[in-house]
């Protein structure tokens, strides 16, 4: 390991995830870094806690914004890297921490750093986008986002630890519902092929086919191959 | 019987000021310096730069003195130490003692501006090692090296690649007796670890403190660029020792707003120490006979409106005499000494006219 500074920190508890060498890891954050909103996102911290103090997040995991900006302020490489396998996923996007005194935007850092965690395929992505990119491929079959049957407790494990007792019951539970609402399962809207391709077009060149490649290769490989066709009938080759 | 002139003791930023202050409006004034040169502690401390802009601390009290120096109502003694104060308030007879034997002069008031000195990090109660690691060094020695240009370790005359300061050496610390503030070395310090960062762009700086004190502008004009744009590391926690390790010294502590003990290998630790009477300023308490407060500085005491009387009628005191002040509060109390200095003179004579 280099002899940094940082090194010489009483390690943090790195088990649940694979470690890696310390140039990739510095490697990771140097991506972080690098990303043009970075230098917009974090000034300096004062360590005040006042984002804390605003998340919700940090009500109910062990998770604070204010290590978030203090890890990338002080360049902590190894810290860095255990949120970006732990910390980052807990966070959920509200910014109220964009009150900070200094300017700072510590949830902005986190979506950077979910993107590299992402592009780098990191294990903690893998686990936190497994339902989510079950999403896409809803969207181009039935036009729904969400539909019921996606209520499944390894998808979501965010949703919390009552999504196992509701989906093993969820049919008994949506019939007692008095309205109809499972028929979003198989229908949302009809998607034309036109609407299709200008989704699949945003996504190629957004880069979040290659975020979905990254993190599910089999669910990449059915758009894939779903695709094909309606490319060729418009001409397009990508 | 009575003088209207000012006597002013102590030739630095504060005596300076305050004996151009009483020459700018007419009056006479006496400066009487113990050292030889003009500029007190930034001259003979080998300041670099001067808190907070950094501008060259040298020649800015080269102006500051021939202001003085070039008028012909000023009175310069170098190499001269007041040995005894008798007399009243209005006409004190001081004698003097310099290169050119003893004499006594007739003076309306006199203004104290006896400075500070920096606290001796032999007296800390820690396990910092001034005395004992050559690459531990203090803020004044950060000074010099800066001065010139170079900042090397004492210990093999190598550039550092991580450097600390560790604050509040010598202040708030009940141990040694220094329980205030002393008000400038958070500003010093950061002052300092930014040229250090200018000058040696690949080595790491830390700053272990206890409160960031940066007050008013220091806040957007020293703090705010050090850790912005010189990305200076502000941890904050106070070291327990310093250790040697091969050729390095390793610092040790706790990481406290990141919950977690800290052990750091460092080439050079720099100790911020803070300010104490200076021995002028002591000396001159005792021949003057003006009050000190329990650190020793001279007591301010008619409260936080009149700063700059002491106990003694026709007597004020200004600057780091009166406790930790950087340039900016020296200046300032220094104006405020001299024109009630002036005033009192003025008054005197006004009164004996009539």
């Amino acid at each position: 390991m280099t002899e940094t500074a940082t090194s010489h920190y009483k390690r943090p508890d790195v088990a649940g995830y694979a470690e890696v060498p310390y140039a990739e890891k510095e490697r990771l954050f140097s991506e972080v870094k690098e990303d043009m909103r970075f230098s917009d996102y974090l000034y300096g911290c004062y360590e005040c806690g006042i984002c804390v103090a605003a998340c919700p997040s940090a009500r109910f995991y062990d998770f604070s914004p204010r290590r978030i900006a203090q890890a990338a302020a002080r360049e902590d490489v190894e810290l860095i890297y255990q949120q970006m396998q732990e910390d980052i996923w807990e966070c959920s996007q509200c910014f109220s921490c964009l009150r900070c005194p200094r300017g700072n935007n510590p949830g902005g850092i986190i979506t950077i750093m979910r993107e590299v965690a992402i592009n780098n395929g990191l294990a903690s992505a893998k686990q936190a986008m497994e339902g989510y990119s079950r999403i896409i491929y809803k969207i181009m079959s039935t036009g729904t986002q969400v539909s019921p049957d996606m209520l499944q407790a390894d998808a979501f494990p965010d949703w919390g630890p009552e999504t196992a007792d509701v989906s093993a019951n969820l049919d008994l539970w949506r019939r007692a519902l008095p309205s109809e609402t499972m028929h979003t399962t198989n229908t949302g809207w009809d998607v034309a092929d036109k609407t299709l391709v200008e989704l699949y077009l945003i996504w190629f060149h957004t880069g979040a086919l290659d975020m979905i490649e990254e993190i599910d290769q089999g669910l990449h490989a059915i758009l894939q191959e779903v695709m094909e066709e309606c490319l060729e009938d418009e001409g397009i080759e990508l | 019987m009575g003088s209207e002139t000012v006597a002013v003791i102590g030739g630095g930023p504060g005596g300076l000021r305050a004996a151009h202050g009483i020459v700018d409006v007419g009056s006479k004034v006496v400066l009487i310096e113990k050292r030889e040169f003009l500029g007190g502690t930034p001259i003979a401390e080998n300041y670099a730069g001067l808190t907070p802009h950094g501008e060259a601390a040298e020649p800015q009290m080269q102006r500051m003195a021939e202001l003085v120096t070039s008028n012909p109502n000023a009175d310069v003694r170098l190499g001269t130490e007041v040995v005894s104060c008798e007399g009243e308030p209005g006409a004190y007879l001081l004698t003097l003692t310099g290169a050119d034997g003893t004499e006594t002069i007739e003076v309306g008031a006199i203004v104290l501006a006896t400075g500070f000195k920096h606290f001796d990090p032999g007296r800390e109660t820690q396990m910092y090692g001034y005395y004992e690691f050559p690459d531990v060094i203090a803020l004044p020695d950060l000074e010099a090296m800066l001065k010139e240009h170079s900042v090397v370790r004492p210990s093999n005359g190598e550039a550092p690649k991580s450097l600390c300061f560790i604050q509040c050496v010598g202040s708030r610390d009940r141990q040694i007796g220094n329980e205030y503030c002393s008000k400038v070395c958070c500003g010093v310090a950061s002052k300092e670890a930014i040229e250090v960062r200018e000058l040696l762009p690949d080595c790491k700086v830390y700053i272990f403190y206890i409160d960031m004190r940066m007050y008013g502008y220091w806040e957007s004009e020293i703090y705010w660029p050090a850790q912005e744009k010189h990305h200076v590391q502000y941890v904050k926690g106070m070291v327990t020792e310093v250790l040697p390790k091969g050729d390095k010294l390793i610092i040790r502590g706790e990481d406290t707003t990141m919950g977690r003990p800290m052990e750091i290998p460092m080439d050079m630790v720099v100790l911020s120490v803070g300010m104490e009477p200076s021995v002028g300023t002591r000396e001159m308490a005792r021949v003057l006979g003006v009050k000190q407060n329990r650190y020793g500085f001279i007591d301010a005491v008619a409260g936080p409106l009149d700063p700059v009387s002491t106990d003694r009628e026709g007597i004020y005191a200004c600057g780091a005499a009166l406790g930790p002040a950087d340039l900016e509060d020296t200046v300032s109390s220094a104006s405020n000494a001299a024109l009630r200095a002036v005033a009192f003179v003025r008054s005197r004579a006004a009164a004996a006219t009539a």
